[in-house]
């Protein structure tokens, strides 16, 4: 498993069903290209249990406007279609992880 | 230097010198970032009389002696300032503007000069409030902001953020001598901008708006950037564990995340400028443990 990349039209079909995680972020922020890695090991280890995406915001301005993004990177986890944390901001691989992980 | 720094030093007291000397004999390769100048909370001390050695010197003398050793040791001071530092895992990535420096440890020298934050800043933090307009600018397409700007070269941002969004709303909070003399003509040419006087006092969320309050009534916006010269531990470091304003570290100034070291005032008191250079010393030690042990 890998994070993969999606946008508007196919977000809704991904999240749909199951544990999904969702980062948002953009090509210029540095947080992000510093979270992005992190999320891309999760993805190897928690294979199976969670499906990982990345929205870029600059091209889905309406999916940032839809979840009131307002700060990225922004991770949010998403069971069954609904959102139900999110998280803001850089954070370490252990709090990232327990982040998740308290929302299976 | 290409590659991953041994250790990062981040801070130019006597803590950060101390940390950059001791590393430096240890030969690891260092890189000691701060003010050029030493930290200016040294030279201001009008005279200091306990540290063992150097019997009533003055701040800028101390100074002075600080910057003569590094020359000695041939340490450079790497003027820059760090936005944010990651911890990644097995190394250490700083930001410095848009650049990232790879670090197998940080030692964390940053003193106590950063302010409290305003009510309301902590709780939305990244929902409304953001630290960093060239970060989150590009989210503000066609919104209204609003900039507090901490010292003049936050005007830069002001320009910069006028382009994305709709209206940019500017507040100086500089030093006395440094505010603008006609606030009006601070951006000319720049119609989306306004400038305007007043000193911030709480921030709130209300139906989904950013409400700034201040000394001159409630400023409405989409979101609010607070620029200011330094950030508290926590924020610069994420994931950092605190005990209240300082960074909580064991007898070995090791803080809650592997590699990453504190020392000076930002630890707690006393703060005295010998306390702060032993326990550079102590931190520079640890962290050369640290990397021995990792190869």
């Amino acid at each position: 498993m890998s994070v993969k990349k999606i946008n508007s039209p196919e977000f809704a079909e991904a999240i749909k069903s199951g544990v999904a995680v969702v980062d948002f972020n953009a090509t210029w922020c540095g947080p992000c290209r510093m979270l992005g890695p992190v999320l891309e090991e999760l993805s190897e280890e928690m294979a199976g249990k969670v499906s990982f995406y990345a929205v870029d915001v600059d091209d889905n301005q309406d999916l940032a406007m839809e979840y009131g993004i307002s700060s990225i990177p922004y991770v949010a986890v998403f069971k069954d279609g609904q959102k139900v944390d999110e998280q803001v901001g850089f954070v370490p691989k252990p709090a990232i992880q327990a982040f998740i992980e308290r929302n299976l | 230097m290409e590659g991953r720094y041994d250790v990062a030093i981040i801070g130019t007291g006597p803590a950060g010198v101390s940390a950059a000397i001791t590393a430096k004999v240890r030969n690891k390769s260092v890189l000691l970032i701060g003010s050029a100048d030493i930290s200016d909370k040294v030279a201001k001390a009008h005279s200091i009389r306990n540290y063992p050695g150097l019997p009533d010197i003055a701040g800028s003398e101390l100074a002075a002696k600080l910057q003569e050793h590094l020359r000695q040791m041939e340490i450079e001071i790497t003027d820059r300032k760090v936005t944010m530092v990651y911890a990644m895992g097995d190394y250490y990535s700083l930001q410095i503007d848009q650049e990232f420096i790879e670090a197998t440890s940080v030692i964390l020298a940053i003193g106590v000069s950063f302010g409290k934050p305003l009510p309301g800043e902590d709780e939305n933090l990244g929902r409304g409030v953001s630290y960093c307009a060239t970060c989150d600018g590009a989210l503000y397409r066609g919104k209204e902001a609003v900039i507090v700007g901490y010292a003049p070269k936050e005007e830069a941002d002001a320009r910069f953020l006028s382009e994305l969004a709709d209206k940019v709303t500017y507040i100086p909070v500089y030093k006395k001598d440094e505010m603008p003399a006609d606030p009006a003509q601070l951006f000319p040419g720049i119609g989306n901008i306004e400038v305007v006087i007043a000193k911030p006092a709480a921030i709130e969320k209300r139906d989904g708006k950013m409400v700034l309050t201040t000394d001159q009534g409630e400023i409405i916006s989409d979101g609010i950037f607070l620029l200011r010269e330094s950030v508290s531990p926590g924020k610069l470091v994420p994931g950092l564990e605190l005990d209240g304003n300082h960074v909580k570290v064991d007898r070995g100034m090791a803080a809650n995340l592997p590699g990453l070291f504190a020392a000076g005032d930002i630890t707690g008191t006393p703060y005295q400028y010998i306390k702060a250079a032993g326990e550079g010393n102590v931190a520079a030690l640890s962290a050369v443990s640290y990397i021995d042990s990792r190869k």
